[in-house]
């Protein structure tokens, strides 16, 4: 009896919550495809008088959205696949590898995991900015831009991530030592051991690390506002607010971009969801 | 032999050491001595030039004055405090109802899900226009439903803070969700089979028994939203400027502009400082409350 009322709450429950969720989702979609007469008209309807596909068009053309594009996937590629690499080798190497102050350094590399990038985004500004030797910059890192407002300037804050060496040390720690074992007889030293043996067994445990990573750079917003300078620069987060600094926002159009840019992520999403999930598991394990 | 040891032992600490260089490097460069420099920049009145002269506890001084500064660490901890009391409750009672293995249900989690995988820039966009005070979908939907006047939901001074915590928990309730799935389906379903058979109802068990087991998971997921509520942004620049007035400014909002905006990065890193502070306390006390958990299953 109690189950049964038990499964009919729970069910409506979800309903109502996919309802609530989905909801802005659903309007989001519904205004990109609006015309302006009927966006600033007093009907609710969502469903379009007439179906304006050419808002994609027209939002996508209404700037340098090619180029915003580009900078997005290029800044989220080198990161996230430099990310993986560094990453793996060093969660490797706390799991397999004694030596000394190991312990401390594995603490250490924990502990920053604790610090947010807001209490460091100063000086990492002033240090990027003081680079020596580029952008009109001298030896001593006086004079130019640096490295503001460049590829390197969005890529680089984000290589290190203490999070993905713990995600792999734990993945690395659960492999039988036989392993390491066979690989030593076959007179494998511990780095070929990583690439020959570990690195192809590694595929779960990337797949979620990248996903986290890929959705994290794709999403990051406030370190491109800091750091794009000109319009080229701008990554498509930077660039969507564009929208809202018009005197009459053109609401569809809007709607229309950001659809666009979600895109990237939710398809990535689609296709690993399982590893998404597995990934912000892993972390919560963390404490 | 013992030779052949030493020499493999040599041979893996160099081996070591070649593999960690990449990730210390950058770990050392852009985490370590950034939060060092941060600390010795908090009492300098560093502004970017090429002078910068030590200024003692000047700033800090001045944080205790600025009115803008505490107003808007106010409103950071209102907006944690709310945003942490619904997530983890709210999170908790839907997951629990939640926690089985029907088609809807699934669904379900994966709508929930997918607020939280969009960006908060993508979030910001959609909710400016559904709480737009006239073209706006939830005003619109007021006016056909007969309310007169409906609210300028940002604009107003008491409605603008409320509205950002309802987006804030709207977009993270599907990872609060995730992780509490996964801690109620590690809870042996012996507890509950037993309780059945003594006649504990659907309340007293979920009383009784998932409620002291998922405790430490409420706990993480209560320290996490904390920390996720102390570095509010986004939301802020792109939403509301931290406007109506001083509604809705917050620590990481103050940062930025009194770093990038009036360039007076000294001050800004006493904030950073100030901030950092706040949320080293919360994770300690996260740690602390696993090992006494920890501890507790021991005894």
């Amino acid at each position: 009896m109690g189950e049964k009322i038990f499964r009919i709450v729970s069910g409506l429950i979800a309903l109502i919550v996919v309802l609530v969720v989905a909801f802005p989702f659903v309007v989001m979609l519904s205004i990109s495809l609006q015309s302006r007469a009927e966006l600033f008209s007093t009907s609710a309807s969502l469903i379009p008088e007439k179906w304006m596909f050419s808002n994609y068009v027209e939002a996508f053309k209404s700037a340098n959205w090619g180029r915003y594009f580009l900078n997005s996937f290029v800044i989220t590629a080198v990161v996230t696949v430099v990310s993986l690499v560094i990453n793996s080798m060093a969660g490797y190497v706390f799991a397999r590898i004694r030596f000394r102050f190991s312990k401390v350094l594995f603490l250490v590399i924990l502990a920053g995991m604790m610090i947010p990038p807001q209490v460091t985004m100063i000086p990492v500004f002033s240090m990027l900015r003081g680079f020596p030797l580029v952008n009109g910059n001298d030896i001593l890192g006086n004079g130019g831009s640096g490295l503001i407002n460049t590829y390197a300037g969005m890529i680089l804050p984000f290589i290190a991530g203490s999070f993905g060496v713990f995600l792999c040390r734990q993945y690395y720690v659960g492999f039988p030592r036989e392993l390491d074992d066979a690989a030593t007889v076959d007179g494998c030293g511990r780095v070929r051991a990583f690439f020959r043996i570990y690195l192809p067994l590694s595929k779960p445990v990337l797949a979620s690390l990248g996903v986290l990573k890929f959705t994290g750079t794709w999403n990051e917003y406030t370190w491109p506002l800091i750091m794009a300078r000109s319009d080229s620069m701008k990554t498509v987060q930077v660039a969507l607010t564009l929208f809202r600094n018009e005197s009459e926002i053109r609401w569809n159009l809007m709607m229309a971009a950001t659809i666009m840019i979600s895109l990237a992520v939710y398809i990535v999403f689609g296709c690993a969801q399982k590893h998404f999930v597995n990934g912000i598991l892993a972390g919560s394990i963390k404490g | 032999m013992a030779a052949k040891k030493t020499k493999i032992k040599n041979r893996d600490n160099l081996a070591a050491y070649l593999m960690l260089s990449p990730f210390l490097l950058f770990f050392a460069l852009f985490v370590l001595y950034p939060l060092i420099k941060n600390f010795y920049y908090s009492f300098t009145n560093y502004n970017l030039g090429n002078k910068t002269d030590w200024a003692g506890l000047k700033n800090y001084k001045e944080l205790f004055t600025d009115h803008w500064f505490l107003e808007a660490m106010k409103n950071t901890a209102v907006y944690a405090v709310f945003s942490v009391i619904f997530l983890t409750v709210l999170g908790l009672f839907i997951s629990v109802l939640l926690n089985s293995r029907s088609k809807l249900v699934k669904v379900a989690r994966t709508a929930m899900i997918i607020p939280y995988a969009t960006s908060m820039v993508a979030v910001s966009m959609i909710w400016l226009y559904l709480l737009d005070p006239t073209t706006g979908y939830i005003n619109k939907l007021l006016v056909e439903l007969g309310v007169s006047n409906p609210p300028n939901w940002l604009g107003e001074l008491d409605l603008a803070l409320p509205s950002l915590i309802f987006i804030n928990v709207w977009k993270n309730l599907g990872y609060c969700m995730i992780i509490y799935l996964a801690g109620l389906q590690n809870i042996p379903p012996e507890l509950y089979e037993a309780a059945t058979v003594d006649g504990a109802g659907f309340l007293q068990k979920h009383l009784k028994i998932t409620l002291p087991q998922i405790a430490p998971v409420t706990f993480f997921v209560f320290v996490n939203n904390c920390i996720e509520a102390f570095k509010t942004f986004e939301q802020v620049q792109i939403m509301t400027q931290g406007g109506p007035v001083t509604a809705t400014t917050t620590v990481v909002h103050q940062i930025y502009l009194r770093a990038f905006n009036d360039f007076r990065m000294g001050y800004a890193a006493a904030m950073s400082v100030v901030l950092f502070l706040v949320i080293f306390a919360v994770t300690l006390l996260n740690f602390r409350a696993f090992k006494s958990s920890a501890d507790g299953d021991d005894a």
